[in-house]
């Protein structure tokens, strides 16, 4: 097993626990074993705090940091906002001036950052440390026929001198992570865009996710499948809106890439959190005959195949 | 905007008391390489869904004449960029239009001005070291699933890292 520190982030651990559980119960499968941070902090998020002070959001961040190189390894997130701020600060930091000065402000707490702990958004650790073929072969139940439309939002990919992940004006890794489920990636005409979700003025999200929604449904997508809490929300709870603010019968239900994958791998639908969602994907029903019995709760063993 | 950047004698007079002060905050100095090409407003999704009223290009220019009284209001325009990062990926000097645009967000809370949503996220993160406060129904939610209850952040540590010390050099 590899080991790799789990930074969950607030978004997912609090509010929705369902994408916590999916990633703890899948990565043992794929044979990647979860350290966890004790002592973790908000990373500090990329929108709000950063805006307030970025020399303390970044020594937050750095002190995050410090938490997996006292533990020796590398760092995953789960969340896209937590990727850009933990992703970038590394980067920051690699300036020997601004490591300084952050070491001056974490003197005060006996915490010294080396530039040792790597980061990688979740869906990058499973790319490249577990390979797509890997993935394939922990499915239980192959989602033939599933049309899965693909929302990479903004952190996964950029800025690309930073991420180093995948080309962002033409990326496959979500593609592929779909079509190893069985399923039938989607992209749809705006898969570029964002989610909006930063936007302080309300109609340039609303019309933006009116745009986006519209090419999905367009597209007769049965999910749309996203690796972000934040773009989560904004396209259940955001969809609902858009529905009522412009008359529309949109209803794509998203889906976390890791809960498709923990179903796929044969933990039950009604296990998965799925009721709390406003749009629900109801449609993954017709898989549930495969049901693997085996998975009722977090495992602490993995089940290798 | 170029008006108000010119004296009577049509000569641009560059207030740069301003932008000394954004180049003191990280990565706002980058605006310095821009020279307006508008690569950034080609691909930026506000600009796009605002018609134009959002502009980083703008943003920039003026960033570039010191004209801090437009950009540090009430209600600032800067609020409406997405923080998607394309500019940052399409800018050809990089300068990162994005990170200059929240370095003058930090200038803005330097004079104490946010939107009340972020103003309130900003606190719940610095009183308990999480954007999403805990709470028993979250911790009854998460038993649902098998998962424990969220542990404590060591608030004072995150409190001691975010105090400025202007003496050491450090605020920016």
């Amino acid at each position: 097993m590899k080991r790799f520190a789990f930074f969950p982030g607030c978004l997912i651990p609090a509010r929705h626990p369902a994408m916590e559980f999916a990633i703890r119960t899948c990565l043992p499968k794929l044979g990647i074993e979860i350290v966890d941070l004790e002592g973790a902090s908000c990373c500090p998020d990329p929108i709000y705090f950063k805006s307030k002070d970025k020399l303390s959001w970044l020594s937050v961040a750095a002190r995050n940091l410090t938490l997996a190189e006292d533990l020796g390894v590398d760092i995953f997130t789960n969340c896209s906002g937590c990727t850009a701020t933990l992703s970038e600060s590394y980067h920051l930091l690699q300036d020997e001036d601004l490591r300084a000065r952050v070491n001056l402000r974490l003197r005060r707490i006996d915490r010294q950052y080396r530039g040792v702990a790597r980061v990688r958004h979740i869906a990058t650790l499973v790319r490249d440390e577990v390979g797509y073929e890997a993935v394939a072969a922990s499915v239980v139940r192959p989602l033939s026929g599933l049309r899965v439309a693909i929302h990479y939002g903004c952190h996964l990919l950029k800025p690309s001198r930073i991420m180093q992940v995948d080309d962002p004006n033409d990326p496959t890794v979500l593609e592929k992570l779909v079509a190893a489920l069985g399923a039938t990636p989607v992209r749809h005409r705006n898969w570029y865009l964002c989610c909006g979700k930063a936007c302080q003025a309300e109609a340039i999200p609303s019309n933006m996710m009116h745009d986006l929604l519209g090419t999905v449904h367009a597209e007769h997508a049965d999910l749309l499948c996203l690796i972000c809490p934040t773009c989560f929300g904004q396209f259940d709870h955001g969809q609902m809106k858009v529905c009522q603010q412009f008359g529309e019968d949109y209803h794509t239900a998203p889906i976390y890439y890791f809960q498709l994958l923990a179903f796929a791998q044969g933990v039950p639908y009604d296990r998965l959190g799925f009721e709390r969602q406003r749009f629900k994907p109801e449609c993954l029903r017709r898989f549930e005959d495969a049901t693997d019995p085996t998975v009722e709760t977090c495992p602490t063993s993995s089940q290798t195949e | 905007m170029m008006a108000r950047a010119k004296s009577n004698d049509d000569v641009v007079r560059v207030d740069f008391r301003f932008r000394r002060e954004l180049a003191r905050k990280l990565e706002g100095n980058l605006a310095s390489y821009c020279y307006q090409c508008g690569a950034c407003a080609g691909d930026c999704p506000a600009m796009t869904y605002s018609s134009g009223e959002f502009n980083p290009r703008d943003i920039m220019l003026k960033v570039l004449y010191g004209l801090g009284e437009e950009l540090l209001v009430e209600d600032s325009i800067l609020w409406q960029c997405t923080n998607c990062y394309n500019c940052h990926e399409r800018c050809p000097q990089q300068v990162k239009p994005v990170e200059v645009i929240i370095s003058l967000k930090n200038m803005l809370a330097d004079l104490d001005i946010y939107p009340t949503v972020v103003k309130r996220i900003i606190e719940t993160f610095e009183t308990t070291g999480r954007t999403t406060p805990l709470s028993p129904a979250i911790d009854r939610h998460r038993e649902h699933f098998g998962l424990p209850p969220l542990p404590p952040v060591p608030v004072e540590e995150i409190r001691k890292l975010i105090e400025p010390a202007p003496a050491e050099g450090e605020s920016s």
